[in-house]
């Protein structure tokens, strides 16, 4: 397959040069555990008495449940409780960043219910003494259900006349006075949908748009304009580890034990789903297999144990299965974009219309929509744009944000329509990118009042431009013949680009008598190591071997400071800040304690070595004794007052850790210019056999902006495993739906093929520019994301260029949309069909 | 009653140690038992909870039925060998490499080292309606779900389709009737032999089941006769992941040239159909012919003769077509300069 | 109270038998006392006919090393070696492997701590994201590594070609075991 399967990996490059920690490998303290198999993720735990409890689902996509019998399953020896939606609390409003009250929703996703609105939404759960007693118990309960009017496919539902998913109807609105958002009902006209007949995307009033500039101008001065319809595929999270959950009662306090992405963040989401007060849950979570944006604050599922196990006065576990995950997992929405774009002679984008329609499945409302037309106006700088959107509710699996949510489907719809017209205009496919790349201060969005938004910071040409050398494009590109025999080889390049930084969290550390440096980490394991690899800043700063630090996270009751989501890609940026925020806060604590005890003035001091010391040389004083000397001042040196900026959070944490050591807590105040985001340049190289339709993915490399680099391999990770998972959506990952009975038939991975290590190439590559964005004081941006719409489109671009402009027009791409295309001479795939 | 796919149901497990038990506890118990060689099948429809019978005999103790031996002419496979067994066999991979090159690409490497070789050509259809339960002509309904106009069919058959419109998933099934093989079957009344193609039926036969093995009967041994030993081979799989997936379609050919000729040849394709198909025409018509494009592109176009697409499967009358074609005229390797 | 990590007696998780009869399976759902080599150690345990082995491991002998990721044999979560061969445990039933050896990621590490080469290459190249897959991985690896102490990269991904890992760390997983593989041969353990 691919030149690089008998080459050894290619020597790691050397980041951090002018730092001790930053930029270096490292082995993460969590890494012994999971490497012997004793971390212990949700399901690995055990409590005294524990219960099973096991879901009934909706067999149905839409129904009333009209009659449950459970007389007979409650009379076996074994079940000790059912927990059904009138068990539920009453939906609590919850408080939002600023301070204001959001009133609960009517229509939000509460674990379970009595009106089903997808095929597999949970109805009830029972708690047995054992799985095999609680599945029998299942089904032994008699239950009716009253058929409701389903759709599953968002355009059936625009239709006139066409059916609604929800008895209010099928789309989220905000009313006029931003109150918070209502299910109503829009419907299309017969003229709207016209352009269906021409396998066009219809475009029919939008609820959602924002313009800038004049895009009727940009066509019309446009050499060429193109205007194509796209469809991307509704692609499971998947994570390795359901979220199954333990839940158990003691002295008033709930205790959960669940696989969450951001650990102090979900204590108050808890809260708010069990209506009860923030200070009775404990969240013990120490390893999660994996989030994807699927377990941002948890899942409402694990309301069903914790009230089962109230209930039933004994723990409950809650296991979920594969196929149960399938459905109440989460998945990323999917898109039936339309977009016309007008490119110069040189292939600038002069304008560009954007129509997308997003399947919201049938809760919350996802942003996906909006956030796509904004990275695209970011990514390719169009000089007009227009987005139009409308999300539509379906009766299909919850939808949740999946890495780069809107980013990916953005880019992989406008991407395929920029490797056209580079075609036919003769301009490279690297150039025409390099041409509309976004950099430095790059404005995106609408903005308001003529006011747009604009990044922090973009170096992602000098990125692309590196990628090209690397990846040796020209050659490649120069070196055809494309075909030999039956195979054909393609290049592609993208574009990606995603948010990468959020401001304003707390960090909280302890010196402790010892000298040794405790950072206490809100953030969670799932995986990207930010929750140990961000406090590599803190101890750079204070001038302390890593040997000598501790991280701790993963309980909510071990005192943990108030930190961002761990999602949306943030985590670097933001807890490096506050790390950054928060050595130095404890520096100048340091300082003064120094100050207080040898004399002279904070200032005359310096920190380095595990020491605090006069400048120039002389007296000092070890960590550890200041850590000693801080317990006996007291007050805002040992915790027993709070640095008043931080949140409530961290006061009660730093208030636990009082009288230990020096307590140091701060807020990142910094500041900045811009919005922060990350970007990626993606590259790849199939090789198709056109007798079978089949391809294999033969190069690969991703070539980051992502600010400073902190830890090499975890961003690697990173960067080639969100390529992957943008890559499974144009190499098979997708939902397949029957669309008479609403039922989904993908239920297992073979089915909805999710990529295998065979899936990819032996040797991927990756790089990072390792510049430091300037509007953050450690210069590191997040990465999570950005590489996801690159992974999909850079894939689809090769397979055109391998191809021809005639054979799909939407992912994933498979041997038998390639056969057919090719059989026919144009492309055969449905264009707007769902879910096949 | 309410329906949950999760949690294997208590049965009673039976494990003899020699086909003899087995073949007396299969009549004691008839319809309740349920065999079990590497249960990569069985236990799909045990944990969803379709099927739940009260007895499962279990095979892996039973020695008598593993290994692979020599006969007076050709090798005789045991059924319960696994299929990691039969791919490193050296006198398969010597002889039958056709039979190792398929084994070699079912599903996984831990299921190639449990599931068996008996498993594997006994083994159930795959349609994801008839799996997920729905009460189907092959599950003894009336109905076919994934036959209409909007049923997702893209993986079903294109050719002999009668009321049930699902395909054989073996992939070493088409390889075995290129060999061809003879299938032992151990039923109460004594020992019977089927030529491999014959094991495998079709709808209009019996539309609940893919094989001809009645209740009661035991697989027990697979034969290869030395006819086809050493011949040139040609196996292909064509699925839409690199591993862990069922074939769209997979092509076994055995074929012996001589002075530039296809003296005698046995080709098989499996997915296209209830059944693997032992495309006896294109056999005919390319026999005497040189193994060259031109053949090869005759012989795809006879094989794929009378092929009825469904909704969302026309893909594989062009893929059936190459697949006939590239197993006689072959595939030229293509090493790029980089 | 929590008995988190500890072996705990077979007694609090007994199934019992279902006294209501009907058209669900009315077979006898008596446990069996068996005992199996596991670890290098003879377990007496409870077990249910229709029980498999990584529900026995995980919730009869307190081994949660491997784990449940699909439960049908397609993640390789669960993946065990059964006679140095590579199963999937969530597939195997745990009657049939009585007289067999049995080792998963928690017999791998010698007694005084010091871990086998591939758990020592993972370490040393940060192999691995969230780990929910590094358990299978790793007893896939051993297994392959033992009969092919010399791959390259390709022919080290066909043997792990039934693990799938969802964070996707395929590239870093293969630099991690590769590392793992020199050690192993450096260390010419058997």
């Amino acid at each position: 397959m691919s030149n690089r399967e008998g080459e050894p990996k290619a020597p790691e490059r050397q980041y951090g040069a002018h730092h001790k920690l930053i930029g270096k490998n490292y082995e993460t303290a969590d890494l012994y555990a999971k490497v012997t198999g004793k971390a212990k993720f949700a399901e690995d735990f055990r409590a005294e008495g524990m219960l099973f409890c096991k879901l009934l689902l909706s067999p149905m996509p839409h129904a009333r449940v009209t009659r449950i019998d459970a007389s007979k399953a409650l009379a076996m020896p074994g079940v000790k409780a059912i927990l059904t939606a009138d068990d539920l609390p009453a939906p609590a409003d919850s408080i939002d960043d600023n301070g204001k009250v959001v009133k609960a929703s009517p229509w939000n996703e509460r674990g379970l219910t009595m009106e089903p609105v997808y095929p597999g939404e949970p109805i009830l759960a029972v708690a047995a003494v054992d799985e095999l007693t609680a599945a029998e118990a299942i089904e032994k309960i008699h239950i009716e259900f009253h058929p409701l009017p389903f759709v599953l496919d968002p355009l059936e539902s625009l239709r006139p006349g066409g059916p609604n998913p929800r008895t209010e109807g099928n789309i989220w609105s905000s009313p006029e006075h931003h109150g918070p958002p209502q299910v109503t009902a829009l419907k299309w006209t017969e003229a709207d949908f016209a352009e269906a007949k021409e396998d066009r995307l219809p475009m029919g009033e939008a609820p959602n748009t924002w313009t800038f500039g004049d895009i009727d101008a940009g066509f019309k001065n446009a050499a060429l304009v193109l205007d194509e319809t796209f469809i991307t595929p509704d692609t499971s999270h998947q994570t390795l580890e359901t979220r199954s959950a333990l839940a158990y009662w003691q002295n008033g306090k709930v205790f959960v034990h669940t696989g969450t992405q951001s650990t102090q963040q979900t204590v108050p989401q808890i809260a708010e789903w069990l209506n009860i007060d923030a200070s009775k849950v404990v969240l013990i979570s120490e390893y999660t297999g994996g989030g994807f944006g699927s377990k941002v604050t948890a899942g409402v599922s694990l309301v069903i144990p914790a009230l089962l196990s109230r209930k039933a006065n004994a723990p409950v576990m809650m296991r979920v299965s594969r196929e149960e995950e399938t459905f109440i997992g989460r998945a990323r929405p999917n898109f039936i974009g339309r977009m016309k774009v007008g490119f110069s002679r040189e292939g600038r984008i002069t304008a560009i219309d954007m129509f997308t329609i997003c399947n919201n499945g049938p809760y919350e409302e996802q942003g996906d929509g909006g956030t796509s037309g904004y990275i695209v106006s970011l990514l390719y700088q169009p000089l007009a744009m227009r987005w139009r959107g409308v999300t539509v509710l379906t009766n299909t699996p919850p939808r949740g944000p999946q890495s780069s949510p809107g980013g990916m489907q953005g880019i992989t719809i406008i991407e395929p329509i920029i490797s056209k017209a580079a075609r036919k205009l003769g301009i490279d496919q690297v150039a025409i990118r390099r041409i509309n790349c976004p950099e430095g201060k790059a404005e995106l969005g609408a903005g308001e009042a003529g006011k747009r938004e604009h990044a922090a910071s973009a170096f992602l040409k000098e990125a692309l431009n590196r990628g090209a050398e690397q990846f040796k494009w020209h050659e490649r590109v120069a070196n055809r013949p494309k075909r030999i025999g039956s195979k054909v080889r393609g290049v592609g390049v993208s574009l990606s680009c995603f948010v990468g930084g959020s401001t304003g969290f707390d960090g909280l550390l302890l010196i402790k008598p010892d000298g040794r440096i405790v950072f206490q980490s809100g953030i969670g394991n799932l995986g990207t190591e930010s929750v140990i690899d961000v406090h590599r800043v803190g101890a750079e700063i204070l001038g302390v071997p890593w040997e000598k630090c501790d991280v701790v996270w993963g309980n909510t009751a071990k005192n943990l400071p108030f930190t961002c989501i761990t999602g949306g890609s943030q985590t670097t940026h933001a807890m490096t800040r506050a790390a950054h925020a928060t050595a130095m806060e404890a520096r100048k604590r340091l300082q003064e304690i120094a100050a207080k005890t040898l004399g002279g003035k904070p200032e005359d001091y310096d920190v380095a070595n595990e020491r605090v010391f006069r400048k120039g040389g002389g007296t000092g004083m070890t960590l550890a004794q200041a850590a000693q000397r801080a317990i006996q001042l007291g007050g805002i040196y040992d915790g027993h007052e709070a640095n008043g900026e931080v949140n409530a959070v961290t006061k009660a944490s730093v208030a636990a850790l009082a009288g230990q050591g020096l307590v140091a807590a701060a807020r990142d105040n910094y500041g900045g210019d811009g919005n922060t985001f990350s970007y990626v340049a993606s590259f790849a190289e199939v090789e198709v056999d056109v007798e079978t339709g089949v391809y294999h993915l033969t190069d690969f490399l991703a070539y980051a902006d992502v600010g400073t680099v902190i830890h090499p391999r975890s961003l690697g990770g990173q960067l080639l495993g969100r390529s992957i998972l943008g890559i499974g959506h144009a190499i098979g990952q997708k939902w397949v739906y029957d669309p008479h009975y609403g039922a989904l038939l993908s239920r297992r991975f073979y089915q909805n093929k999710p990529p295998t290590i065979l899936d990819v190439p032996v040797n991927m590559q990756w790089a990072a520019l390792d510049i430091p964005d300037p509007e953050t004081p450690v210069g590191a941006r997040g990465v999570g994301e950005p590489p996801v719409g690159g992974g999909c489109a850079s894939v689809l671009n090769a397979l055109s260029d391998a191809l021809g402009d005639d054979v799909f027009r939407r992912a994933p791409v498979n041997a038998d949309t390639i056969l057919t295309s090719l059989e026919a001479g144009r492309p055969m795939q449905h264009p707007l069909l769902a879910y096949i | 009653m309410a329906v949950i796919r999760d949690v294997m149901p208590a049965f009673e497990l039976l494990q003899p140690n020699s086909v003899a038990d087995a073949q007396k506890l299969l009549e004691q118990h008839g319809p309740d038992a349920w065999i079990l060689a590497g249960g990569l099948d069985s236990f799909d429809w045990l944990k969803d909870r379709i099927k739940k019978p009260k007895v499962v005999i279990e095979l892996s103790g039973i020695e008598e039925l593993k290994g692979v031996r020599a006969t007076g002419d050709g090798i005789e496979i045991g059924a319960m060998t696994t299929l990691t067994e039969v791919v490193t066999n050296p006198v398969i991979k010597q002889k039958y490499g056709l039979l190792a090159q398929s084994a070699e690409l079912v599903a996984s490497p831990q299921i190639r080292n449990q599931g068996t070789i008996g498993g594997n050509v006994s083994q159930d259809a795959r349609c994801w309606y008839y799996r997920a339960g729905w009460p189907c002509y092959r599950a003894g309904g009336n109905i076919c779900y994934a036959d209409t106009p909007v049923g997702r069919n893209r993986e079903h058959a294109i050719l002999h389709a009668d009321r049930c419109v699902a395909v054989n998933p073996s992939d070493s099934a088409p390889a075995l009737i290129a060999l061809d093989a003879k299938f032992v079957i151990r039923t109460s009344k004594g020992e019977r032999l089927v030529d491999a193609e014959d094991y495998f039926i079709g709808p209009e036969i019996d539309i609940t089941r893919l094989t001809s093995l009645q209740p009661g009967e035991l697989l027990t041994a697979i034969r290869i006769p030395s006819t086809w030993a050493g011949a040139k081979f040609y196996f292909e799989k064509v699925m839409d992941r690199n591993v862990w997936d069922f074939a769209l379609l997979n092509v076994a050919s055995a074929m012996v040239v001589a002075d530039g000729k296809i003296v005698r040849i046995r080709i098989a394709v499996n997915g296209a159909a209830a059944r693997p198909l032992r495309l006896k025409e294109v056999e005919d018509a390319v026999r005497g012919q040189a193994p060259n494009a031109a053949t090869g592109e005759m012989a795809g176009k006879l094989a794929v003769q009378g092929a009825v697409p469904l909704q969302f499967n026309a893909y594989k009358i062009p893929l059936m077509r190459n697949l006939v074609k590239r197993a006689i005229s072959g595939v030229r390797e293509a090493t790029w300069a980089s | 109270m929590i008995a988190g990590g500890v072996a705990v007696s077979s007694a609090s998780y007994l199934f019992r038998a279902s006294t209501v009869q009907g058209q669900t399976s009315a077979a006898s759902v008596a446990e069996r006392l068996i005992t199996i080599n596991v670890n290098g150690q003879q377990r007496r345990v409870d077990v249910l006919k229709s029980e498999t082995l990584a529900w026995t491991l995980r919730y009869k002998l307190g081994l949660t090393g491997t784990k449940l990721g699909c439960d049908r044999a397609e993640c390789g979560s669960c993946t065990v070696l059964i006679d140095d061969v590579p199963h999937y445990s969530c597939s195997v039933l745990t009657h049939t492997v009585r007289g067999k050896k049995v080792l998963t990621i928690e017999g791998l590490a010698n007694a005084d701590g010091t871990l086998h080469p591939v758990q020592q290459g993972i370490i040393e190249e940060q192999g691995f994201q969230c780990a929910f897959c590094m358990p299978g991985f790793i007893m896939s690896a051993v297994a392959f590594l033992k009969t092919n102490p010399n791959p390259t990269r390709s022919e080290l991904a066909h043997g792990l070609s039934g693990n799938l890992c969802r964070c996707q760390d395929y590239d870093k997983i293969l630099t991690a075991l590769m590392r793992g593989a020199e050690i192993m041969r450096g260390a010419n353990r058997v």
